[in-house]
């Protein structure tokens, strides 16, 4: 932890996100925990929260004080540059989740391999090829036949059964 | 006694339990070989295979995870000077410059021999004093249990006093995490946000498995830290020479086990305190002080001896108390409870024969990752040339496939994601992550003993002070708040006249 992290308003922000949620919980948190339960309060289900978002804002008040008055800090995250290829692989990550319900568990991995090996800056087609079909390959066979795990039939089967 | 003693070696030595701990451990010595990665991806990578297993199968595959990625931390720390694992930074203080004197046999020995020590020394502890402290916790209470509980996170969170803000909110939210989904004791709907698959809650398993699975290989496709092509060993297996020449210093050796498994035993101190108190002791004890830092192979055996004794003494407080002391023992728990066992002070008493293997497992883990490390040495080496952006892919592919498998649930891979996007930018900030698991994995335990205490204690909670061990543990959770404090303001107080009569 360096001392350029610890005055960063990237970090007070963030503090500040989660100190702000945590209020806005806590205002909810009556309606949205059912307190029909034991009468004391304190045997109840709506106390712990309570103390957890509580905690939460406690420890967010100096984000919130230094994101108000900044003094000298500057929007800093670690000095490693801007997340691009990480939100890229994120992004066909979600993608890999929705194929597994629209496309299959085969097809899916098999896309989401092979862009992301692209995307990470694995250029050599043999490799962009085999190592996609390999995974996929071991991943089908441990799961599906050897651990007998159900996955959802792809909708797209099921547009081409009908 | 004996007799399940004798039960739980043959358990032990039974080929399923062989092939878990030895695939286990091999899996772990790459992990922990691959700087970036570390025995909680392959922990959380294996753990959805591992629900399939019986309980002492599946814990002895996850414990080799758990020690091998110790063993295999040293590797590239003497080699190359990068630790595999964090805790092997230490190591690198002295095995490096062994290395660059052409003498990276003689480190890589003393490290090897370190952990082998080490990791043996921690489990004669914990098979001596598990029994010790299920006794004395078998007489706890719900008050005592939330003291301990409340003496954990007070530890965690200033083991990262330097970050407290940051700390207590990461804490707090993994508290809260807890307490999404049905309340088991009143069967109320808490944050369920009128879904029905948020009513089972979030599960310790996809958050483990995000923060560390999905946001460290998040952190691998960003940063290529592990590829390299320097890694030069004269021969393919380990000296036999250099390991006799490394065992002189044996009372180092047993010195830094036992300081390693006490601090494991600690919640949240972890294995990087365990190997720089460990080196720092043998520093000042040793008689060839001067060498420290220079090269010796003292400083590789008290690193390594102290950090892969973490393991065992992380699991003193998991077994008698059913609190994890960290993230790794935390995902062990889960598969205690996942098999309906749960740890505390009757699990000794109810589960004999598990304890048993469980003790015997560990040791031959040690015994397996010395081996393999000692036959195999360059090959595995040879692993830090693996290109870590494929790996984090396969990785990532790997965990999603994996989470989903354990409930058949595409909400738990979604909670994963989730939690890798959070684990990803906290990471990336260099924030406490281990306070937010441990939130997760407490929050429960402090729940419920926090209710039962004030039910007790008629909503009060003057009922902690009028019970003996409640006030000790308080004592000790004051100690841990005040101690730090005061050094730190000692600290300051010194430093400030120097820094006046700099500016002078």
């Amino acid at each position: 932890m360096t001392d350029r992290s610890l005055s960063s308003r990237t970090h007070d922000l963030l503090g500040s996100v989660l100190g702000v949620s945590a209020l806005i919980l806590l205002i909810l948190s009556p309606s949205l925990v059912d307190t029909s339960g034991p009468d004391p309060f304190y045997k109840g289900p709506l106390v712990f929260p309570l103390i957890t978002l509580g905690l939460i804002l406690a420890g967010s008040v100096p984000s919130l004080i230094r994101l108000v008055r900044p003094k000298d800090a500057r929007w800093y995250l670690d000095g490693r540059g801007k997340p691009f290829r990480a939100v890229k692989v994120l992004v066909c990550l979600v993608l890999f989740l929705g194929g597994l319900v629209f496309l299959g568990l085969e097809i899916s991995t098999l896309i989401f391999l092979a862009a992301s090996l692209k995307l990470v800056g694995q250029d050599s087609r043999p490799k962009l090829l085999l190592i996609p079909l390999l995974v996929t390959l071991i991943l089908t066979v441990i799961f599906k036949y050897s651990l007998g795990v159900w996955f959802p039939e792809p909708l797209v089967m099921q547009v081409f059964m009908e | 006694m004996f007799a399940h003693m004798m039960d739980g070696f043959y358990a032990a030595f039974s080929m399923a339990n062989l092939i878990a701990l030895v695939f286990g451990s091999f899996v772990g010595i790459v992990v922990g070989i691959l700087p970036g990665l570390g025995p909680m991806v392959g922990m959380v990578v294996l753990l959805p295979f591992s629900f399939s297993f019986a309980p002492d199968i599946a814990l002895s595959l996850l414990l080799g995870v758990f020690c091998g990625g110790y063993f295999g931390g040293a590797i590239p720390a003497v080699l190359l000077r990068t630790p595999g694992v964090p805790s092997s930074i230490v190591t690198s203080f002295d095995g490096y410059p062994l290395t660059q004197k052409g003498e990276a046999q003689a480190g890589l020995s003393a490290a090897l021999l370190g952990s082998f020590g080490g990791g043996i020394i921690s489990v004669m502890i914990l098979m001596f004093l598990a029994p010790v402290l299920a006794h004395v916790a078998a007489s706890f209470g719900p008050p005592e249990y939330f003291t301990v509980a409340l003496f954990g996170v007070v530890l965690v969170v200033m083991a990262f006093r330097a970050q407290l803000g940051r700390g207590i909110m990461l804490l707090g939210l993994g508290f809260w995490f807890s307490t999404v989904g049905i309340d088991g004791t009143t069967l109320s709907e808490r944050y369920v946000f009128g879904t029905l698959a948020m009513q089972n809650g979030l599960d310790i398993v996809p958050i483990c498995l995000g923060l560390f699975g999905i946001g460290q290989t998040l952190i691998l496709v960003e940063q290529n830290i592990m590829k390299t092509d320097h890694v030069h060993l004269s021969r393919s297996t380990l000296d036999f020479s250099q390991l006799w020449a490394a065992l002189k210093y044996w009372k180092t050796l047993i010195r830094s086990g036992v300081i390693g498994t006490f601090v494991g035993l600690l919640p949240g101190t972890g294995s990087i305190l365990a190997s720089f108190m460990s080196y720092d002791t043998a520093k000042r004890l040793s008689p060839e002080k001067d060498r420290f830092g220079h090269g010796t192979p003292e400083g590789c055996i008290a690193s390594e001896a102290g950090n892969n004794a973490v393991p065992a003494g992380a699991m003193i407080p998991l077994l008698t108390l059913g609190i994890p002391g960290d993230a790794l023992s935390a995902v062990l728990l889960g598969v205690f409870t996942i098999n309906g066992i749960y740890p505390g002070p009757l699990l000794l008493v109810k589960e004999p024969v598990l304890i048993s293997t469980l003790y015997f497992s560990m040791l031959l883990i040690n015994v397996a990752a010395f081996a393999m490390l000692m036959i195999w040495l360059r090959p595995f080496a040879m692993i830090v040339k693996v290109p870590g952006r494929l790996l984090a892919v396969v990785i990532m592919v790997i965990s999603m496939v994996g989470i989903y498998a354990v409930n058949t649930r595409l909400f738990d891979a979604g909670v994963a994601v989730a939690m890798g996007v959070l684990g990803y930018i906290l990471l990336r900030m260099g924030w406490p992550v281990v306070t937010l698991v441990m939130g997760v994995v407490l929050g429960e335990i402090m729940e419920n003993r926090m209710r039962e205490t004030l039910s007790l204690g008629d909503g009060s909670f003057m009922i902690l002070f009028q019970r003996p061990i409640c006030l000790f543990l308080l004592a000790l959770t004051l100690l841990t708040i005040a101690v730090p404090v005061i050094r730190d303001m000692q600290k300051t107080r010194h430093q400030d006249p120097g820094a006046s009569s700099e500016n002078k």
